[in-house]
């Protein structure tokens, strides 16, 4: 954000307050996100439990944000740029948190596959978590720069999250059938695949409104729009 | 409206054209190239604007941008401050303003006007504060005069409130009533548009939302160009703002955009609060 500084310093504050709880949230649930991978990777249930009770903190968090929120709209109704700032920053939240959801969702399906044999399967997320994630801070950066084209080129990157999704969840599926006694962990690790795809659909949420945020275009539903 | 008026309605020009920011509607001011001089001080510089018709225009700015002189010289109302020079051209529906053979009066009676004070006549009552334009015209018809009265009344939201007191003085309403005698007072003569320089700045919230609320129910007959420095005010009031800085218009166009995406950095740091 390169605006001079408002005549009200309180406004400021507050804006920056705000922002930095956005960020606070972004934070612990990549944090919470990298403990909840370890886990499954490593096999590690502590790392686990420690990805689960971050959810509590982004939780209140997201609570945070909107009371923050609601108390600058009401207090110092702001407009233009500023006005942006704040419904982007609300509308963040919610994404940021539904991220953090799906840290706790992976944790609880690794606690799950770490009481069975390993699967060699289980790196076959690997792609899509490291995809999922780099989306993830990549909308994060391009919110907190105002970075439009590097917004805009998360939006793709959706896509082929999507689809290596795909072919994951058909490899796991073939893998059911040739080996019916590890249904449960083939089924947990599709869970975990899911997981990935819905970071992504959040990712791109974030990309969306951080291209608002920044010049105030909508770049959601481009082909409702042209229809 | 007589037909002996050098720019009578009759005669008017409904020109359209496409404004620099504004959509292809019936336009009642096009102002090109104004400048406006208070002796050496140069206060309007080099403005140039479509208005639109029935639709109401905010006119926002710091102190001293040139906002008061700027919807003055619509009714020539500035020529009253002396040493005052114009150059460029004010044109109500396609007719100038300024040229020669244009009586200021007719002007005024066109292009009414309410101030930041209300300021009902004093010693007159809330009747005669209505009638006065009318009978200063030479209307003597009384039943015309009552029904006109009423009529403008009504239009003001103030009917209900002082039917039974038409007789009382204007300046035993409130403040928020005395502002709407106003706005019924330039209502009488039959303007084809309204000006309005900071008309609530010295109301309360209720007061305030009832000018605004009557504000948008005329817009539908007149046209309303209202000068203000509540940013909410403009944002909840207006279809278009315009934008001015030191005598110069800065930007113009639909007040949502302005207020959500100005095109003009100046603009942006004015109305977030971040200007100086």
């Amino acid at each position: 954000m390169n605006s001079p500084r408002h005549i009200l310093g309180t406004f400021d504050e507050a804006l920056s307050s705000l922002r930095n709880n956005v960020l606070m949230m972004a934070g612990l649930t990549e944090r919470a996100f990298d403990r909840a991978m370890r886990g499954l990777f490593e096999r590690n249930d502590d790392l686990c439990a420690n990805a689960i009770a971050d959810d509590e903190e982004i939780d209140q968090l997201e609570k945070q944000v909107d009371k923050e929120g609601v108390d600058l709209l009401t207090r110092f109704q702001p407009v233009a740029s500023d006005l942006r700032r704040v419904v982007a920053a609300m509308k963040l939240s919610p994404n940021i948190e539904r991220v953090a959801d799906q840290a706790t969702s992976v944790a609880r399906r690794a606690r799950k596959l770490n009481r069975h044999p390993p699967l060699t399967e289980t790196e076959l997320v690997e792609p899509l978590y490291a995809l999922a994630m780099s989306m993830f801070k990549d909308s994060i950066d391009a919110y907190v720069r105002e970075d439009v084209p590097l917004a805009m080129a998360i939006i793709p990157r959706d896509e082929e999250l999507d689809e290596m999704n795909a072919t994951v969840q058909q490899q796991l599926i073939e893998r059911m059938a040739q080996d019916p006694d590890q249904l449960r962990g083939y089924l947990n690790l599709i869970f975990v695949a899911r997981c990935m795809e819905r970071v992504g659909d959040h990712a791109t949420n974030i990309a969306e409104d951080a291209v608002y945020a920044a010049v105030a275009e909508d770049i959601r539903h481009p082909m409702a729009e042209a229809g | 409206m007589h037909s002996s008026d050098p720019i009578a309605l009759e005669t008017r020009d409904q020109s359209t054209g496409p404004g620099p920011d504004t959509p292809a509607t019936p336009l009642t001011f096009e102002i090109r190239n104004l400048s406006i001089w208070y002796g050496e001080k140069r206060a309007i510089d080099d403005v140039t604007l479509d208005i639109p018709a029935n639709a109401v225009s905010s006119i926002i700015g710091p102190s001293g941008c040139g906002k008061s002189t700027f919807i003055r010289s619509l009714n020539r109302m500035h020529e009253l401050v002396p040493r005052t020079r114009l150059e460029g051209k004010v044109l109500l529906r396609g007719q100038d303003l300024y040229s020669a053979d244009v009586d200021p009066a007719i002007v005024r009676r066109r292009v009414g006007m309410v101030f930041q004070k209300s300021n009902p006549f004093p010693t007159m009552s809330i009747g005669e504060n209505v009638t006065i334009g009318l009978r200063l015209n030479g209307v003597r018809d009384r039943k015309f005069l009552n029904e006109r009265l009423e009529k403008s009344l009504r239009m003001a939201a103030l009917w209900d409130e002082v039917k039974d007191d038409l007789n009382k003085p204007g300046t035993s309403l409130s403040g928020g009533q005395q502002q709407r005698l106003c706005i019924a007072r330039a209502l009488a003569v039959e303007p084809e548009v309204i000006l309005m320089d900071e008309p609530c700045s010295a109301l309360d919230p209720i007061a305030t939302a009832k000018i605004e609320e009557l504000i948008h129910e005329l817009k539908a007959k007149y046209t309303i160009v209202i000068v203000t420095h509540n940013m909410q005010q403009a944002g909840r009031c207006s279809d278009y703002t315009a934008f001015f800085y030191l005598g110069k218009l800065i930007e113009f166009g639909a007040t949502s955009l302005i207020f959500s995406n100005p095109r003009q950095r100046q603009t942006e740091d004015y109305i977030t609060g971040r200007f100086g």
